[in-house]
């Protein structure tokens, strides 16, 4: 069957049926994604089977638009497209041809069934053969936490992997571009020992990691003749969705699998490149979309109106340093500046204008997020405190986030420390007490502290909490029959645990968050961000049970007790599962810039906390790699220079500030402090853009100074 | 409006290239450089993301230039924030790193340890080494120690060892040279020098111990600032052109790193602007600063060379009596090496019809010659009946007693309050970061026992008063405090079940309304505390200090405890908030002074204190000025002029042949790191002979700035020490001469 696409530039609206490859771009809100929906849509409805559609995409979660749509009642019956990522392709075809590429891999043992690691999973077993690497004194100029360190040191397998870059050569490139103190130089060294005794590991025992995944896959694979055959007869349509957020070596597979689809969709963002940080390139996706037969430019957005698109312009060129370029006045409707001396006053309007705009201008609390480059714990405090006394809910996102520092994972650690004594982990009065906070609807500290001091017992192992019941009456009045009452059923259904037999953790918490915690009365009932973090923590367990089971089984070790030592030293943080995962509830989101980004969702308004932030600008900290010297359009003969860091800031602030903008339909408030949380004043490089831009446009009420 | 004197106008009218500026005490520098830091902003349109950039000594100052700055771009009609910086150097150097860590090996999260840390460090690693070496001391002991006075000698010893291994790691850092290099240089050398080999292991471990909290000190901060410029010229482009102009004050304190780091930022065609006072230089000893680089500047060939020699802060008499003490060294100091201690020009009265004219001259309001002489205790008894006689006519007057070191300071300070005389202290102030930290580990302890009522009330008082001093504050706080100590049952306070609200039972004649409200907004604060206390401890502590606190210091304060307390919850996942408020309460009872983070950087007001008597070292006096001002102390122990029966603070009475190890020990370095065989070989005593000569210039500047401190009235005492063998320094006794024959040609007149 053949099909055709046609597109209207003037509607965006696509026609059926046009044969051939299609090369779609654009800037964000104009419709790319929509336009690859209905084209999966018209393709199923013209009768080709679902399952010959293969979805391409960078990351899992820019898959939802496709998967929702196949998961739509009015999805025609029978199978389903492949939503996948390459490296999700990887890992079914891996399992598939196991036999046959195991052993020319260079895996050791071929004959036993091999296991995928997640990333958490990866820095667990990392950080086995680190450990005594560090107590040589591996890395000792460098102060870097360790779940950082063991990070970096997988994503410079990942880079390699993704760029096609030898493992073996990345020490040298990354020297070869230093222009710091000599004495740091070592320090690559001992990150690709690192790394390259992981990789020995992995092939010991059969672990794939996401770098060996892609690798395996790009070199056995995708080069075998009976994959490549399994895979160009079983899938003859492409949608590929944000191409330039992916690595260079998917992009080369596409560039050779492209001439055997029957039709194929290229879609790009013209201001993405959001993920270059993990080895995606702009550059390679742009040098595959020319390949296509036809492309077509679209330049409409459904949500930025035009002021918007000027403000998103106007500030690009200023950030670019392209001076001469004129401001389009309109660009000044859009927008609103505001200015106060301390984060505190400026969380207060920031809270009292989100109120308005839900109560007096009717925008859905939905619609707003309030947007900062970091978003500490102390900030997200505050401002959820804040809108939480004015009655506005709201949720946060932060994909970064530790586990170890997530107080309801904490709570839902503490009740498994106390329902398995038998591990010996020492469990404090406070953590007792942040535990019955959490779990018992609207309790408050002093009535948990007194609980929690009354009938936790540390040394009454294994039976650390006393009943309710017992207590004097005049406590049990202070602390409120609710209180107990609630506190009761915890305790039953863990005396009730501890006289079965011990589960896996996962199951475990899941069975106490889905019987007890989530239920009325309790704390995680409406408690949306700690319920999420509840769902993280399960599938991080799950994982890490299904990668160590058999290793520490063998060590006699308990999985569950493991997961929690290694949560506490602040090795696995459960950090990247489930990153971006779309939630339509109504309340104000709260978030770091970028992850908002990658959420792909637009709003009506947007508040930029902080445009005075350095946070805006600066690069990630990452001494042992470096996200554009180990991309493929370095040449190892430069030295990375201010000049490189000063222009590449730049243009991935512009790329940011653009991605914003053309992710909000109606207003943005660019918030600003004189101080930030140090005590230090705010000038970098955003506000300064911001007040280049102000002096260019025509006189009005320039702004707010409180 | 700023209508300057024709010297000030001239300078006025820079615009471009290197000027620097020779100016006296009282000439208004800080006020010309404000204005022409403005005039280049407003006559110089620099781009958005240019700023003029104003290095000053300390951070007293910064504050003092800002508002200057910003008032005369205001009176322009322009915004008053933007287009400068205001920075010391450690300051600026704060700002070099923190941009670009990763060039100087730091993480983004890199800490600065305070003095007392790095002491803390020091006196740790440089015991460490000496239990590892018990018998160095034999080789500097004095054979001739009296028996009963060795254990005294051993005691006292580890801290000559402590102050040598500073010198050691403060010259080896100001050279760049770290641990490693050290350690090679002095494998290189057949028989190093025992206190090197010291200094060496002292400074590696030091080092180490840094690394592993990833910290720098304030010497490694300049030394990474000038490293990080060096590195990347790319860099170093980007900030010169950001920084378009550097305007620097205080020059004469300039030390080489500063020197080579703002020549670096100006660049071969840059421009700069130097002021300072050669004899104002009083921050030289065991540091690299030296009003050398100043003078030296003066003399280039590209440079301006400007004066302001009008003062109009001090009378006559007070200018005359202090050219006196200038043309006395630069003509009869009977040490020829001091004659250039104090250089020319003279400080000038201001001309007729200034804006700020001289006070009217008093030549009775000069006295020096305290008649017999007085013991220690007994200086301090005169000065305190004098104060105590003047300050009930003068309550709209300001009055200094100044002290030429901290502990004289402390007895002044002890006196003044058994007098009963109302007195402010400039010395080493850490009273705010006490108590922020005291405050903050109130609140933490009553986090970790939320139903305690007494730390409830505790807490209260302690908010209540933290800027208040008037007793009747403190009287309503510990009222309040003591009703609600008597809510036993907290819960009915903080979070009362319907009708069972504690402060419902309370009759409005026991609890007035203001105090009522005052328990109301009380409670929310708490109930909010206690709702973040959940969050890991460092977020608790900034979200606590966001309600609390304003000042940039105190927020600058928190945020490093903060970060001092996360190193500690990474260190010890076990603690819980009880553990991380006792560790508060260290900090507080240590009277640990955060570096940057004192009292004086908010500035220091004199005329807000009129009627009260302020106590400083005369150090801590420098930039301020007083109506009468007491000098303290002016003996020969203080202020020592190389006679051979002068004592040096720095020479100990056990050491033989009256060694200057400090000295000792870095001039070998120097000759080590400069490769230099005559430094290395160097008869033992030169170094110490060197030190001399350089400390007592200081000691003269230290007088010249002590004197100029003085606008209408000046006393200078002096004392015959612990021993009672001092005797008034000999520039006291030339300037008591000198007055004494002035009066005497008045009074004949």
């Amino acid at each position: 069957v053949t099909t055709r696409l046609s597109i209207s530039n003037s509607h965006n609206e696509p026609e059926t049926t046009l044969s051939g490859s299609f090369y779609v771009h654009g800037p964000a809100g104009c419709g790319k994604t929509t336009l690859g929906v209905t084209r999966l849509l018209s393709l199923v409805q013209q009768g080709i089977r679902a399952d010959s559609i293969l979805i391409l995409v960078p990351q899992r979660t820019l898959g939802l638009p496709y998967l929702n749509a196949a998961r739509s009642p009015s999805f025609p019956p029978g199978g389903q497209p492949a939503v996948v990522t390459l490296g999700g392709l990887g890992q079914r075809l891996i399992d598939l041809f196991w036999p046959a590429i195991s052993h020319p891999a260079g895996f050791k043992k071929p004959r036993q069934r091999p296991d995928f690691l997640t990333l958490e999973t990866s820095q667990y077993y990392l950080s086995r053969l680190v450990r005594p690497l560090i107590d040589q004194g591996y890395f000792q100029s460098i102060s870097i936490d360790r779940n950082r360190l063991l990070g970096q040191i997988l994503d410079n397998l990942n880079k390699a992997a993704g760029t096609g870059i030898a493992l073996t050569s990345l020490a040298d490139r990354l020297k070869a571009a230093w222009v710091g103190k000599p004495d740091q130089l070592h320090i690559y060294d001992e990150a690709q020992e690192c790394a390259l005794k992981f990789r020995e590991f992995c092939l010991e025992n059969n672990l794939l990691d996401f770098s060996l995944q892609l690798e395996v896959f790009c070199h056995h694979l995708w080069p075998s003749f009976l994959c490549r055959q399994l895979l160009t007869s079983q899938y003859r349509h492409l949608i590929y969705d944000n191409v330039e957020e992916d690595v260079p070596v998917v992009h080369d597979v596409i560039r050779e699998w492209l001439p055997h689809f029957e039709s194929a969709l290229l879609i790009l963002d013209d201001n993405g490149g959001y993920r270059s940080f993990l080895g995606a390139d702009a550059a390679s996706a742009q040098e595959i979309a020319n390949l296509c037969e036809n492309k077509i430019h679209l330049t409409n957005s459904y949500i930025a109106p035009p002021a918007m698109q000027a403000f998103s312009e106007g500030l690009s060129n200023i950030l670019l340093r392209e001076w001469n370029q004129p401001v389009n006045p309109s660009a000044r409707k859009v927008f609103r500046f505001t200015h106060h001396r301390f984060a505190t006053q400026m969380i207060h309007s920031i809270a009292g204008e989100v109120k308005r705009l839900i109560d007096q201008e009717n925008v859905p609390a939905g619609q707003i997020a309030i947007l900062s480059p970091y978003l500490s714990d102390a900030l997200r405090f505050s401002l959820m405190h804040e809108l939480d006394l004015l009655g506005v809910t709201s949720r946060s996102h932060r994909p970064s986030r530790s586990l170890r520092d997530e107080p309801a994972a904490q709570c839902l650690l503490t009740w498994a420390c106390l329902a398995h004594p038998q591990w010996e982990f020492p469990i404090t009065t406070q953590d007792v007490r942040g535990a019955f906070m959490l779990s018992i609807d609207n309790l408050d500290l002093v009535r948990a502290d007194l609980l929690a001091q009354i009938v936790f017992r540390p040394k009454r192992k294994p039976n650390y909490l006393g009943s309710f019941d017992t207590i004097t009456a005049e406590m049990q009045e202070r602390i409120t029959f609710r209180v107990g009452q609630r506190y009761e059923k915890i305790r039953a259904w863990l005396e009730d645990y501890r006289s079965g037999k011990e589960l896996p953790l996962d199951i475990f918490i899941s069975r106490l968050f889905g019987e007890v915690l989530s239920q009325p009365g309790f704390g995680f009932h409406q408690a949306f961000d700690n319920a999420a973090v509840a769902a993280r923590l399960i599938e991080s367990i799950r994982k890490f049970r299904w990668a160590t089971q058999t290793t520490l089984e063998h060590e006699k070790s308990p999985v569950g007790q493991e997961y929690i030592q290694m949560v506490s030293e602040g090795i696995l943080a459960a950090q990247s599962l489930q990153p971006y995962e779309e939630q339509l509830d109504d309340a104000v989101l709260i978030a770091p810039a970028h992850t908002f980004l990658m959420t792909n969702r637009p709003v009506t308004v947007q508040f930029w906390m902080d445009i005075g932030s350095q946070g805006w600008w600066e690069r990630l900290f990452q001494p042992l790699t470096h996200p554009i010297v180990l991309s493929r359009r370095w040449n190892p003969a430069e030295k990375w220079t201010d000049a490189h860091e000063y222009a590449s800031n730049q243009q991935a602030l512009a790329r940011l500030t653009a991605g914003l903008i053309h992710r909000c339909s109606g207003k943005i408030y660019l918030c600003t402090t004189g101080l930030n949380e140090n005590g230090d004043e705010q000038r970098g490089p955003l506000l300064k853009a911001v007040q280049t831009l102000l002096r260019r446009l025509p006189v009005e009420k320039a702004g707010d100074h409180v | 409006m700023f209508n300057p004197r024709p010297a000030q106008a001239e300078i006025l009218c820079y615009t471009k290239g290197l000027m620097g500026i020779s100016a006296v005490p009282g000439s208004g520098k800080t006020h010309t450089l404000s204005a022409l830091a403005a005039n280049l902003i407003i006559n110089n349109p620099l781009e958005d993301d240019q700023e003029i950039l104003i290095v000053t000594l300390v951070n007293s100052a910064v504050d003092n230039f800002a508002t200057r700055i910003s008032s005369f771009l205001t009176q322009n009609g322009l915004l008053p924030d933007l287009g400068y910086r205001v920075r010391t150097l450690h300051g600026l150097a704060h700002d070099i790193v923190r941009e670009r860590p990763d060039l100087v090996g730091l993480s983004d999260r890199f800490t600065i340890v305070d003095e007392r840390e790095a002491n803390d460090i020091l006196n740790s690693s440089t015991q460490a080494w000496l239990r590892g070496h018990p018998i160095l001391h034999d080789t500097y002991f004095d054979a001739d120690i009296p028996a009963n006075r060795v254990s005294q000698a051993e005691k006292d010893w580890p801290e000559v060892m402590v102050n040598v291994a500073r010198s050691i790691i403060r010259t080896a850092k100001d050279r760049q040279v770290t641990p490693d290099m050290l350690q090679r240089l002095l494998a290189e050398i057949a028989d190093p020098h025992p206190l090197l080999v010291m200094g060496s292991d002292v400074y590696t471990s030091y080092q180490q111990a840094l690394n592993y909290r990833s910290a720098v000190d304030f010497d490694d901060l300049i030394r990474m600032a000038l490293a990080a410029l060096n590195a990347d010229p790319a860099y170093l482009d980007r900030l010169r052109y950001r920084w378009p102009f550097i305007l620097e004050d205080e020059a004469q304190d300039s030390s080489r790193l500063q020197e080579e780091i703002l020549r670096l930022l100006t660049g071969q065609q840059g421009n700069w602007v130097r002021v300072g006072d050669p004899n104002q230089a009083i921050y030289e000893t065991f540091t690299t600063a030296s009003p050398q680089y100043l003078m030296n500047f003066l003399k280039e060939e590209a440079v301006t060379p400007c004066s302001l020699p009008n003062s109009g802060r001090s009378t006559e008499s007070i200018i005359t009596l202090a050219n006196h003490l200038v043309d006395w060294v630069r003509e009869f100091h009977p040490h020829i090496e001091l004659q250039e201690a104090l250089t020319l020009p003279h400080i000038q009265p201001t001309p007729p019809d200034d804006p700020q004219p001289n006070p009217t001259d008093n030549p009775q309001a000069i006295f020096i010659d305290q008649g017999k002489p007085l013991d220690s205790e007994g200086e301090i008894n005169w000065v305190i009946r004098s104060v105590a006689r003047w300050l009930p006519d003068h309550q709209d007057s300001t009055v200094a007693i100044l002290t030429p070191r901290n502990f004289r300071g402390a007895e002044v300070v002890e006196a003044l309050k058994k007098a009963n005389l109302p007195y402010v202290e400039l010395l080493q102030s850490s009273l705010t970061t006490r108590q922020t930290a005291q405050l903050l580990a109130q609140i933490l302890r009553l986090l970790a026992d939320p139903g305690n009522p007494t730390l409830l009330a505790n807490c209260l008082q302690a908010m209540l008063v933290r800027h208040e001093e008037s007793s009747d504050q403190k009287l309503y706080a510990k009222t309040l405090a003591e009703q609600l100590k008597r809510c036993v049952r907290t819960e009915e306070f903080l979070y009362a079940q319907p009708g069972q609200d504690w402060l419902d039972t309370i009759s409005p004649q026991q609890l007035p309304m203001d105090q009522r409200d005052e328990l109301v907004k009380y409670r929310e604060q708490i109930i909010r505390w206690q709702q973040a206390s959940l969050l890991p401890v460092d977020q608790l502590v900034l979200t606590i200090a966001q309600d609390l606190f304003i000042q940039p210091s105190d927020l600058a304060l928190t945020h490093k405890i903060a970060l001092l307390l996360d190193h500690d919850a990474g260190i010890h996942p076990d603690w819980r908030l009880l553990e991380f408020s006792q560790q508060l309460e260290a900090i507080a009872h240590n009277e640990r002074k955060l570096a940057g983070f004192t009292d004086e950087d908010s500035g220091f007001d004199p005329e807000a204190y009129k009627g009260k008597v302020v106590v400083a070292t005369i150090h801590k006096a420098k930039g301020l000025e007083w109506d009468r001002v007491y000098l303290m102390s002016v003996n020969n122990y203080d202020f020592p002029s190389m006679e051979d029966y002068d004592t040096y603070i720095s020479e100990k009475w056990y050491i033989r042949n009256q060694l200057n190890l400090e000295a000792e020990a870095v001039s070998r370095l120097m000759g080590i790191i400069q490769h230099d065989p005559f430094l290395i070989t160097l008869p033992e005593g030169d170094a110490t002979r060197a030190a001399r000569i350089e400390y007592c210039a200081e000691r003269l500047r230290l007088l010249y700035v002590g004197i100029t401190r003085a606008r209408r009235e000046l006393c200078i005492t002096w004392n015959t020490g612990r021993n009672g063998r001092c005797l008034p320094a000999i520039p006291l006794t030339a300037l008591q001469s000198f007055w004494k024959e002035r009066s005497n040609r008045g009074s004949s007149a």
